[in-house]
């Protein structure tokens, strides 16, 4: 009987597994993936090759001839003083955002994973403002910023304080984008974080109880160390994103006013294909914004790729 | 014994007060935009400003509605369908091709995987330039579809996607098979079922970011009457800017749906981003 069945089951596994590989299975299989791979050809893998190819041209939209000038482009690019403004200013809000997304959101994280009463209301107005979209959000903050009648410096001046000039001062433009951008997107690093806190393991708390540790001792010694990944992983990818910006210095300063104090990388090239139709050097700009952006990603792997797995 | 009780309930009340506070600045600029939205054009400028307006108003929600060069209600139809479509088509998308990954068997399979997994570490700024040249060749500008089709691929999708299809048990879909199934049923009817949580959460943050986009749909749109809510907005922003309250109540417009939508689903939402990691900047 016993063996009657495993001979059975034997023989219809070995028939399943022929059949798949029958070439008819095998073609059918390509419809699962083939509308997306052809897609995917189309508007991601065949641009990004293409972007290159267009990088090395004199390539103007209305021209009727796009010669090819070698990388002339980007060697321009190394001596176009806009570029390095815009790379600079770029880096500046990444690093700016990142590095206080990373602490704050983690400080609010651990305040609301505590077992305190109402912290899912908590949790709810905290990410509510990431759903708003960077126009929404843009349009609310530069009136709030606003030097005249905004209503941060009201309170400001309501409380004895000299009002500040938030996004008309060049010097303080683009910390107060950053300020922005945290009211707007603290809430999604803090909801990764509680994913994180909640797989630190309760016996670890109790056992640091147990043994006298007070409550900024257990903070210091399991949850920051267990957390490091967490955290790496947040500071990493807040850094590409926000290398990123382009909504809210096009919303909030006029495409990066005052002057080119927070002209941006993204609204170069924005400014450079779709205001002056030079797509040629758009895509330069795009290639190297690239390659910075591939710079980050390669910490992060590297980071990523030593660090060992954590055995509680 | 006692004196740990005071510490106890100092820290306790130190905590909520450091949490009501975060609150209300987090909460204020939302309510902000919601009070100057039904002030009166008269008093938006006026000191002392009010917390909340002695004559509240809905003129500027009738404004928006009725200017001429304003088309709130169609941007608003336009952002609800080409996200709508761009959802539908960027999660079965994804869900076919990650079943594809996961369970199925076709020669290049490896390849094509690893060429996807290049793809994900080039940030798509690069790809902006080639595909409006191909979408102007194609004669797509200033149609929807040059939103659609290229907001449809989703790579980060089916690697999602393919991660869950892979954890559901293989003994299923061999029994179903046994049963004379058909992989595309298999798919349908037992790995989407089983993954609903992932395709939850893919559903919603592909909409939102649909609905929340502003490079591209700026790019290729360009009739007034095609533009969707952020690119909409824009434009309030840019030629309203002396009547704050008219632009605050477009503002209100585009966001209400978004953060309706989140009030009802929170848990739902807040559950899917730790789960993906998807919803955020």
């Amino acid at each position: 009987m016993a063996t009657e069945l495993s001979r059975t089951q034997g023989h219809t596994a070995h028939q399943r597994r022929r059949t798949w590989r029958t070439p008819m299975y095998t073609l059918t299989n390509y419809l699962f993936i083939l509308p997306f791979l052809i897609l995917f050809a189309t508007f991601v893998a065949g641009p990004i090759f293409y972007s290159f190819w267009i990088s090395l041209h004199d390539w103007k939209i209305l021209a009727r001839e796009q010669p090819f000038i070698g990388l002339a482009n980007y060697i321009n690019l190394m001596r176009d003083g806009i570029w390095w403004i815009a790379l600079r200013n770029s880096l500046y809000f990444a690093f700016l955002t990142s590095i206080i997304n990373t602490i704050f959101a983690l400080v609010v994280a651990m305040l609301v994973n505590a077992p305190i009463r109402g912290r899912d209301f908590f949790r709810f107005v905290f990410y509510a403002p990431v759903v708003l979209s960077v126009a929404a959000m843009g349009i609310i903050m530069s009136w709030m910023m606003n030097t005249q009648f905004g209503i941060i410096n009201y309170f400001l001046v309501w409380f004895g304080l000299p009002p500040v000039r938030w996004l008309a001062d060049p010097n303080l433009v683009i910390p107060s984008l950053s300020l922005a951008t945290v009211w707007w997107g603290f809430g999604f690093p803090m909801v990764i974080y509680l994913a994180g806190l909640q797989g630190i393991p309760d016996h670890l708390y109790e056992a640091a109880r147990i043994d006298g540790a007070n409550t900024w001792q257990t903070i210091r010694y399991i949850t920051i160390p267990l957390m490091m990944p967490s955290i790496f992983f947040v500071f990493v990818t807040q850094l590409i994103a926000h290398f990123q910006v382009f909504g809210q210095p096009y919303i909030m300063t006029g495409g990066g006013g005052p002057g080119r104090s927070s002209y941006t990388v993204i609204i170069y090239l924005y400014q450079t294909a779709w205001r002056y139709f030079l797509m040629g050097y758009g895509a330069a700009i795009a290639v190297a914004l690239a390659l910075v952006i591939l710079f980050f990603t390669l910490i992060q792997f590297r980071i990523f790729g030593r660090r060992s797995v954590i055995e509680y | 014994m006692n004196h740990y009780r005071v510490y106890r309930f100092l820290t306790r009340t130190l905590h909520y007060a450091v949490l009501i506070a975060l609150a209300v600045v987090v909460g204020f600029p939302i309510y902000w935009m919601l009070v100057v939205s039904i002030t009166p054009a008269a008093e938006v400028y006026r000191w002392p400003l009010q917390l909340w307006p002695a004559n509240p108003t809905f003129e500027h929600y009738r404004a928006v509605f009725t200017r001429q060069d304003l088309m709130v209600d169609r941007w608003f139809i336009n952002s609800v369908v080409v996200s709508t479509i761009i959802t539908v088509l960027c999660v079965f998308l994804s869900s076919l091709t990650a079943y594809g990954f996961a369970r199925l068997e076709f020669p290049g399979r490896n390849i094509i995987f690893m060429l996807l997994l290049f793809t994900l570490m080039v940030p798509g700024q690069v790809t902006l330039i080639p595909v409006f040249l191909l979408v102007r060749s194609l004669g797509w500008l200033d149609t929807y579809h040059a939103l659609i089709w290229p907001g449809a691929v989703s790579v980060f999708g089916v690697f999602l996607l393919r991660q869950f299809f892979t954890s559901v048990p293989r003994e299923l879909e061999e029994a179903a098979l046994m049963d004379g199934a058909g992989r595309f049923r298999i798919y349908w009817q037992i790995v989407l079922p089983l993954s609903r949580a992932a395709i939850v959460a893919l559903t919603i943050f592909v909409f939102l970011g649909a609905w929340n986009d502003l490079f591209w749909p700026l790019v290729v749109l360009n009739s007034l009457e095609l533009r969707t809510l952020p690119v909409g907005l824009t434009v309030l922003q840019g030629t309203y800017i002396q009547e704050r309250a008219l632009v605050m109540a477009g503002t209100v417009i585009a966001s209400a749906p978004v953060l309706l939508f989140y009030a009802i689903f929170q848990r739902r939402i807040i559950q899917g981003v730790m789960l993906t990691g998807m919803g955020g900047r």
